[in-house]
């Protein structure tokens, strides 16, 4: 059973606390993606199950056994790292089989394993080579084919992708979730890249100082972000946010004297707060409120508009071609059932970086 | 004069510059050699030969110096002495100092730091200062005029030595390859034997070998620490130099002398592909 439970995980360092009581379940085969800022404490936690880690307070059980105190070559896992960690000295096929031959299974049985997961992965040519021969595609490769393998209870995946250009990136991720289609194995998966996480896993964990902000389904948190923090995060690229005083709850005043009219109102009835709209959420329409474009970025399918909005920079996404141009003047409005309404906090720092990886 | 600009003079100047920095490499080599080369000529000369002023190139050689000494009762037990006392004390160096700078660079230990600091510290120590303490312990123990003594008191500037030799190279290691081995099965002396050693072999080479050829020539401790039964060459050495009954006999020390340094000599050629290897790969690692 590949069932990972973690409750209540704490995690200190001395006197410094990075990981404040965290908890997680985790289905048999199903593939989670931790997802954060740097120093959110997602590496620390998965190295905590892989037991790289001491666990300060809390127990992490993988199927039905609490692995605290049990050592890493014990608890039936396997790791790919971001740097791939292969051993320098050994070929491919060494690489592959270690793990294996410390498990003492018979030659035979290691060369048929080895030779599985190399075709799977498209490594067959490359067996006899030494690491330091193979490119970085290659090399990632090898790193996963030595994981699966082990045929382990399960996966983990420390930032896998990071170490790639951008178009390998994209090829590996996609036979990442390929390869997790055809062996089902429970994967936890660590990334900075909400992308990434969005894309591969069945539940994203969005984790924020040491905390987890939401858990769920990737496109739930898209849709309906629980916090102003998630709704920054997710998504790129990244959601815009005017913050306002409410009245009524439905008209917004925002700070440089716009009034916006809002049909759909703030069920929790605050006086300051800041809405959150997805940039493919506003429309360039005559009956909407005029922003000054500052930058247009046309993508072929879409075009991304930079806008000064009311005091505010906002990113506007509208399917197909515009003949808008920088310094026009254009009106936007947005989808009304589309609104996010938050406490009003600054934004994330994550928010501002452009799309983020 | 100069007025005229044109590439061949830049080119000039470039290969002049190249023409400078290896005649700077000659002299400097002839600064280091000419004394080893002064050494063996000596070696070869007799006694006439040796006292001429100005010095003399051009001589009959003799091999008188060597037969001599060759055949002497004390010169062959010393060399073989040598011989146990510096692979002796640099293999125990290297299996000690290596496990010691592997648990500085990778363990975490309150104090870590401190402790590395303090046993390098201890090389700060001049030789001679513990060179009598060492001599009352060693005759306490009735060790004095033993192989092990002096293996033990090599050991004492060795270990260090190798230990932050080794933790530097430890720490370009990337920490994921043992991390890796760990999860794949191995303990952490698993993971430190059967990749971590393998891995840094050149390096573990390199540094074995600087350590014999430290122990080969050391001279101190084994003037204070042994007699005759466990004596090495470079007390014999020490020994010609300050014969004063017979004064010194030159062409005899520099035969020993370049007996002594031959055999360090044909060491470092043999293995100098290693050596220049284990020297590099600090830097290129990560």
């Amino acid at each position: 059973m590949g069932t990972v439970q973690i409750r209540d995980v704490h995690k200190s360092y001395g006197p410094v606390e990075v990981l404040h009581g965290v908890s997680i379940n985790i289905e048999d085969g199903e593939f989670v993606a931790l997802v954060g800022p740097s120093g959110c404490g997602k590496s620390t936690l998965l190295r905590m199950i892989a037991g790289l880690e001491d666990i300060s307070g809390g127990d992490i059980r993988i199927g039905d056994r609490v692995v605290n105190n049990i050592a890493p070559k014990d608890r039936d896992i396997a790791m790919v790292f971001q740097n791939y960690a292969l051993y320098p000295h050994k070929n491919v096929r060494e690489n592959m089989g270690f793990a294996l031959r410390q498990r003492r299974v018979p030659r035979a049985e290691i060369d048929e394993r080895v030779n599985d997961a190399a075709r799977i992965l498209g490594l067959e040519h490359l067996l006899e080579r030494k690491p330091r021969a193979l490119s970085g595609g290659q090399r990632q490769r090898v790193a996963m084919g030595r994981a699966i393998v082990r045929n382990p209870t399960v996966f983990l995946f420390d930032e896998p992708l990071s170490n790639l250009d951008a178009k390998l990136r994209v090829q590996m991720r996609s036979e990442i979730k390929e390869l997790h289609q055809r062996l089902k194995t429970t994967t936890v998966y660590v990334t900075h890249d909400q992308i990434e996480a969005m894309t591969l896993a069945d539940r994203v964990v969005v984790m924020n100082s040491g905390v987890i902000e939401q858990e769920g389904p990737p496109l739930e948190l898209y849709d309906k972000p629980a916090s102003l923090f998630v709704a920054a995060f997710i998504g790129s690229p990244p959601m815009n946010f005017l913050e306002g005083n409410l009245q009524n709850g439905t008209v917004l005043h925002l700070d440089d004297g716009t009034r916006l009219n809002l049909p759909v109102g703030d069920r929790k009835q605050r006086s300051r707060v800041t809405i959150g709209i997805r940039p493919e959420h506003f429309t360039v329409a005559p009956s909407g409120w005029p922003a000054t474009v500052s930058v247009v970025e046309p993508t072929g399918s879409e075009t991304q508009i930079t806008a000064r909005f009311a005091g505010h920079v906002v990113r506007v996404l509208s399917r197909g071609r515009t003949s808008v141009r920088p310094s026009d003047t254009i009106h936007l409005a947005f989808d009304q059932g589309h609104l996010h309404f938050f406490d009003p906090a600054p934004v994330p720092e994550v928010a501002k970086m452009e799309d983020v990886a | 004069m100069s007025t005229v600009v044109t590439p061949a003079p830049q080119r000039l100047r470039r290969s002049l510059g190249h023409k400078l920095r290896i005649a700077g490499g000659i002299v400097v080599s002839i600064v280091f050699l000419f004394p080893i080369y002064w050494m063996v000529l000596t070696s070869f000369k007799d006694q006439v030969d040796i006292f001429t002023n100005p010095p003399t190139f051009f001589f009959t050689p003799t091999i008188a110096a060597y037969v001599e000494y060759m055949t002497r009762a004390d010169i062959v037990p010393r060399l073989i002495n040598t011989i146990i006392v510096a692979s002796g004390s640099g293999l125990l160096s290297i299996v000690v100092g290596t496990m010691a700078g592997y648990a500085l660079a990778r363990i975490r230990l309150r104090g870590a730091a401190t402790i590395g600091l303090l046993i390098l510290l201890s090389r700060g120590v001049p030789p001679i200062a513990l060179a009598v303490p060492m001599f009352l312990v060693a005759r306490k123990l009735g060790l004095t005029d033993k192989h092990i003594t002096l293996i033990l008191a090599y050991s004492t500037f060795l270990v260090p030595y190798v230990m932050w030799l080794m933790r530097s190279f430890f720490l370009s290691l990337p920490r994921e390859l043992e991390e890796s081995a760990m999860i794949d099965g191995c303990s952490r002396y698993g993971a430190f034997f059967k990749i971590i050693v393998p891995i840094s072999l050149p390096g573990l080479l390199s540094t074995l070998i600087f350590s014999m050829i430290l122990a080969w020539e050391e001279l101190l401790f084994a003037l204070v620490l042994t007699n005759r039964h466990a004596s090495t060459i470079p007390v014999a050495i020490a020994g010609i130099a300050g014969d004063t009954v017979n004064g010194a006999n030159w062409a005899a020390l520099t035969a020993v002398g370049t007996i002594t340094v031959v055999p360090v000599v044909v060491f470092a050629l043999l293995v100098q592909k290693w050596l220049i290897k284990g020297l590099a790969e600090g830097a290129t690692k990560g």
